[in-house]
């Protein structure tokens, strides 16, 4: 027990002294999230709208596809993508294989069923009338979609907000094609890994520290909007 | 206006409509009546083109439509008013703004196009409240006025005397009769049988997806004073004493088994007496009979056949056509 509390002390006590590893892990973290649920939204929002709205052949089939998906084992998620990346790879050309836009790839793919399985189960719970009633009332196809977007809008910032929880928690694909390099690469889940087999509780658990208190600050963000929003 | 050929339609492979013809006159006002479950709102949907039906054709305006393209033109020109209408977050006001900016209405012209529409339902004191906490009938009357606002062409209703009261009931018929005066296509659904007498100009019967015209016999439409009681109304060239409580437009009906058929004028408690020569005969082959009489309007009289034989009554016979008062059925 001493361990462990010894371990938290020390861990506090380096986050606040704004120790430049730890800030630097911080913000490299934050970037490669920012901007895999930035993308992640924009391929998964519009793709779970058509997938929760319209009626299709294999619509069926699609939903089934992307709630698996959810459930996909990160690391075999970042095998795949270190097999397309690496200088053998088909896409080997691009040199992106071990830096964070490496990274930033196998997040998307990671996140994007998050985003789009979470927008279909939030549109489809909108009532129908949503959608009647902008029809009725003269809306083309587009603003019919932005009238059930709004219906579900908190429903539709929890996927965001779900995408960036997954992106930022994730580790094995991460440390799979980024490679944990220092400065370049380490992000807080692969440095937490990094510090714990190397016997660094102190630096781990400051890392997963802020790990926690950022999960912390974006839900409690949510909250604030969605009790504001209200009704 | 809005016509509907060789209409069907299915949910999990059950018919749940199959209307052979149907049209939406401009100007008129047209009543389907139905149980729950006739399939009355999926028919106003289909028309209303917001769902697509597997077989038949819709023909607005002379054109049929058939594309998506066609499907969301015509939708600029043909407004349901559901039973239960949803409203969108914010104001009254600014969800009839929301509509008329779909149609590129905006500013001014919008904002005086939103008032007079609320002012006309009296719903002007709503304007500024929050649309999501209005009561049942108050949603109503604001979907209401939210449709006409956009002068559709043709105007659908889903129970529109659901939920509203007396007082809002008149005011909701002088606005779809204004509109009807506007040309517009008028098109409702109820279970309630009174309603659709005393607002439509014709009444269709909706029974397991299927359309049938309702048009009984002796059916008169009037306008009733304020007063109650007996009253002697005019309907046509006949005059009708009633007796009831309703007042403003109303739909008469003398029901053919309680008129008293005679050679000779009665001495009897029947307020209304109407002379006229018999004009058609029919056997309905269970022992009844029913006759036509033209007593300035053709009349239809149920009487038995062994009273048609002992009143030696043939085509031409003059009779006399008795009616209670308290016999005439008031919509």
């Amino acid at each position: 027990m001493d361990f462990f509390s010894d371990g938290l002390r020390r861990g506090v006590e380096l986050l606040f002294a704004g120790d430049a590893e730890v800030l630097g892990i911080t913000l490299l973290s934050l970037r490669v999230a920012v901007f895999s649920t930035a993308i992640a939204c924009a391929l998964g929002i519009p793709l779970g709208f058509v997938v929760g709205t319209t009626r299709f052949w294999g619509r069926r089939a699609a939903i089934t596809a992307l709630n698996t998906m959810l459930a996909f084992p990160t690391v075999v998620v970042g095998l795949v993508i270190w097999g397309l990346l690496t200088r053998r790879g088909p896409l080997g050309g691009l040199g992106l294989l071990y830096s964070w836009w490496a990274i930033v790839v196998a997040e998307v793919v990671l996140a994007v069923p998050v985003a789009a399985a979470l927008t279909a189960a939030a549109v489809q719970a909108i009532d129908p009338r949503v959608r009647r009633t902008a029809l009725t009332l003269g809306a083309r196809p587009w603003r019919t979609h932005v009238a059930v977007a709004r219906e579900a809008r908190f429903a539709l910032l929890t996927a965001v907000v779900v995408a960036f929880g997954r992106v930022l928690a994730e580790v094995g694909a991460a440390l799979i094609v980024g490679g944990n390099i220092r400065h370049h690469t380490r992000t807080l889940t692969t440095a937490v890994a990094l510090a714990t087999s190397q016997g660094d509780f102190a630096l781990a658990m400051a890392l997963g520290l802020v790990l926690f208190g950022l999960a912390l600050t974006i839900n409690v963000l949510l909250q604030l909007f969605q009790g504001r929003g209200g009704a | 206006m809005l016509s509907a050929r060789h209409l069907e339609h299915r949910y999990d492979g059950r018919t749940v409509l199959a209307v052979e013809a149907l049209d939406l006159e401009a100007g008129r006002i047209t009543g389907v009546v139905g149980p729950n479950g006739a399939g009355k709102s999926t028919l106003l949907r289909v028309l209303a083109f917001l769902e697509r039906p597997h077989a038949g054709t819709l023909i607005l305006d002379g054109h049929p439509v058939r594309t998506s393209q066609d499907r969301r033109l015509a939708r600029q020109a043909v407004t349901l008013v559901e039973q239960r209408p949803f409203v969108f977050p914010g104001t009254v006001h600014r969800n009839l703004l929301y509509g008329l900016s779909l149609h590129g209405i905006t500013g001014r012209d919008a904002a005086a196009r939103a008032e007079a529409s609320l002012s006309r339902l009296g719903a002007s004191a709503m304007a500024d409240r929050a649309a999501r906490q209005l009561s049942e009938g108050e949603v109503q009357r604001v979907a209401i006025a939210r449709a006409i606002a956009l002068q559709p062409a043709v105007l659908l209703l889903d129970e529109p005397v659901s939920g509203a009261d007396r007082g809002a009931l008149t005011q909701l018929y002088q606005v779809l009769d204004e509109e009807r005066r506007r040309g517009a296509a008028i098109g409702f659904v109820s279970h309630q049988l009174e309603y659709a007498y005393r607002w439509a100009n014709r009444v269709f019967a909706l029974t397991d997806g299927r359309l049938s015209p309702l048009t009984p016999d002796n059916l008169f439409r009037t306008t009733l004073s304020e007063a109650a009681g007996p009253q002697i109304v005019r309907a046509g060239p006949l005059e009708i004493e009633v007796v009831t409580d309703k007042s403003g437009p109303a739909t008469l009906l003398i029901p053919p088994e309680d008129i008293v058929v005679s050679r000779e004028p009665l001495h009897s408690s029947a307020r209304n007496q109407y002379t006229g020569r018999v004009t058609r005969i029919s056997d309905d082959g269970r022992g009844g009979v029913t006759l036509t009489v033209d007593v300035g309007v053709d009349l239809s009289a149920r009487i038995t056949r062994e009273a048609l034989d002992e009143l030696e009554i043939q085509l031409g016979t003059e009779l006399i056509l008795s009616v209670k008062a308290m016999a005439v059925r008031v919509f």
